[in-house]
């Protein structure tokens, strides 16, 4: 791609205690892209995401990032349970200072866009686990982010609600043109949604290439991984 | 080789009291540290106006009026306990018409600030430390600091204006409820009449009295919600670091509670 990347990760590295989590991976996410990073629980994934949030501080490495609009769709959605929907959008809202009128009518396209108009009033305790998931999608994209974070979106969710939610990431991804990234697990979800997929093992990029490519090809880890099997270097040393 | 492996093994073991007390005391220092960094970031948003009022306004029900039926009721029993213990000495000596000034001294001076104190940290501390850990743990405080919305601003510093009006509140609520308390069985254990009772109070309490027990209500106040806080926001874990933050808290507010009750009442009424 000859245009310049939205976010580049340049050997980034982190442990927690004695524990290397990330053993210097870089890569980079343009515009309109959605990456697919995947892997084994525990190899990395989430960590990527709050260092590129600076939630974390990397121990080495560097997150470029050409834009600071982020939004970042937690796994457990991460709603704050005694504010109602409109208030936990709001929240987001805060540091651009708006009119009031301007605030809700903001929050109420973005829940419109998401298939949640008319609960802007609700508690996240009244709403199905889908929905909460789509408010935080809401969430997420209120201040038109650049660049989007998906954690887990799809994890505990049916198959039917998981497609929803599949949808409405490709559905946003191609409204905001923005650079995506979702760390997944679930087959169709990186399947169906990631334009690039980069597969991860004990803190490191060990494949990378199209959703097309993964499900075909002969490397030891992306076939162990696309197919589910126990044969192939992911479980050594594990069992 | 048996000899050899036992040796280190007992001395580890004599050892192990002062690895214990070492390790408590580095993640006292740790604690110690975190609140004093948050107390001074609090009270740079309180001083700068930079708080949310209608959050404020909302805490001050949960800690204040939510608190005021337990309050009531220990401030009720401690007083009637209290004036009973009183009025039965100063009976036997003929000095009856002291008992309001004794009740009220230590109501005003200790019971009350110690009362409310102790109902707020039981009451409040854990569950705000609860709260916040779950916050923590569910990622919500990860969501606020995505959305550029500092934790302390949002959640400390509406608890602590809360905090302090509204333990004052219940101090003073507790004191006026022990002195209710007191009259009702100082007219009955000593046939005291009400307007004695409160002529005793009127000459015995000096304006020192109230200003000790406003700096103890804010004290307290301060050891609630700075621990409180302080312990929850920095929770790691799952649901039972939850249950451990909740018991911290307890531990070391209601300590500190009695700790500093007797500092201030030692720099204030210590003889000179």
């Amino acid at each position: 791609m000859a245009m310049p990347p939205m976010l580049e990760i340049v050997n980034l590295q982190k442990s927690f205690g004695n524990r290397e989590i990330l053993k210097g991976i870089s890569f980079k996410v343009y515009k309109g892209e959605m990456l697919g990073l995947i892997g084994p629980s525990g190899c990395g994934k989430s960590t990527i995401l709050k260092l590129i949030c600076d939630l974390l501080t990397p121990d080495g490495g560097e997150v470029i990032r050409w834009s600071d609009e982020i939004g970042l769709v937690f796994q457990g959605s991460a709603l704050l349970n005694s504010y109602t929907v409109r208030e936990n959008l709001a929240l987001a809202l805060n540091q651009r200072k708006l009119k009031k009128s301007d605030e809700n009518k903001i929050i109420d396209d973005k829940l419109k866009l998401v298939g949640l108009a008319g609960y802007a009033d609700a508690y996240p305790s009244q709403l199905s686990g889908g929905q909460q998931k789509r408010t935080s999608f809401a969430r997420a994209i209120v201040n038109d982010p650049k660049i989007i974070l998906y954690d887990e979106p799809t994890t505990g969710l049916d198959p039917v609600m998981s497609t929803v939610i599949e949808d409405y990431m490709l559905e946003l991804s191609g409204q905001l043109d923005a650079a995506s990234i979702v760390v997944t697990h679930q087959y169709s979800t990186w399947t169906r949604c990631a334009s690039r997929i980069l597969l991860m093992h004990a803190g490191k990029a060990v494949w990378e290439g199209s959703a097309e490519e993964a499900v075909v090809t002969e490397n030891p880890y992306m076939k162990q991984f696309a197919h589910a099997t126990r044969e192939g270097p992911m479980l050594s040393g594990l069992l | 080789m048996t000899s050899t492996l036992k040796k280190p093994r007992h001395k580890k073991a004599l050892l192990m009291p002062l690895f214990f007390v070492e390790g408590q005391v580095a993640v006292g220092v740790e604690l110690i540290g975190q609140v004093v960094s948050m107390w001074f970031k609090t009270m740079g948003y309180i001083i700068r106006g930079d708080f949310d009022k209608k959050e404020a306004w909302r805490q001050s029900y949960m800690i204040g009026v939510k608190s005021f039926t337990v309050v009531a009721i220990t401030a009720l029993c401690t007083g009637f306990a209290m004036s009973l213990q009183i009025s039965r000495e100063l009976v036997l000596f003929g000095a009856d018409t002291a008992i309001g000034g004794v009740v009220s001294l230590a109501l005003v001076r200790e019971i009350g600030p110690i009362t409310a104190g102790v109902m707020v940290a039981g009451r409040v501390g854990s569950s705000v430390a609860a709260e916040l850990a779950t916050m923590v743990i569910t990622e919500q405080i990860d969501a606020l600091k995505v959305m550029r919305v500092d934790p302390i601003r949002f959640l400390v510093v509406p608890r602590y204006i809360a905090g302090l009006t509204m333990t004052l509140v219940l101090s003073v609520y507790a004191m006026a409820i022990g002195l209710l308390a007191g009259i009702y069985i100082a007219s009955i254990a000593a046939n005291l009449p009400a307007a004695t009772f409160l002529d005793s109070v009127h000459q015995t309490i000096l304006d020192r009295d109230f200003v000790t027990h406003f700096i103890k209500s804010e004290i307290n106040a301060t050891i609630i919600v700075m621990f409180s806080c302080a312990i929850g926001l920095h929770t790691r874990g799952g649901a039972e670091d939850v249950g451990i933050a909740t018991t911290r808290t307890i531990v070391w507010t209601m300590t500190l509670i009695f700790v500093f009750n007797y500092i201030v009442t030692s720099l204030t009424y210590a003889p000179r």
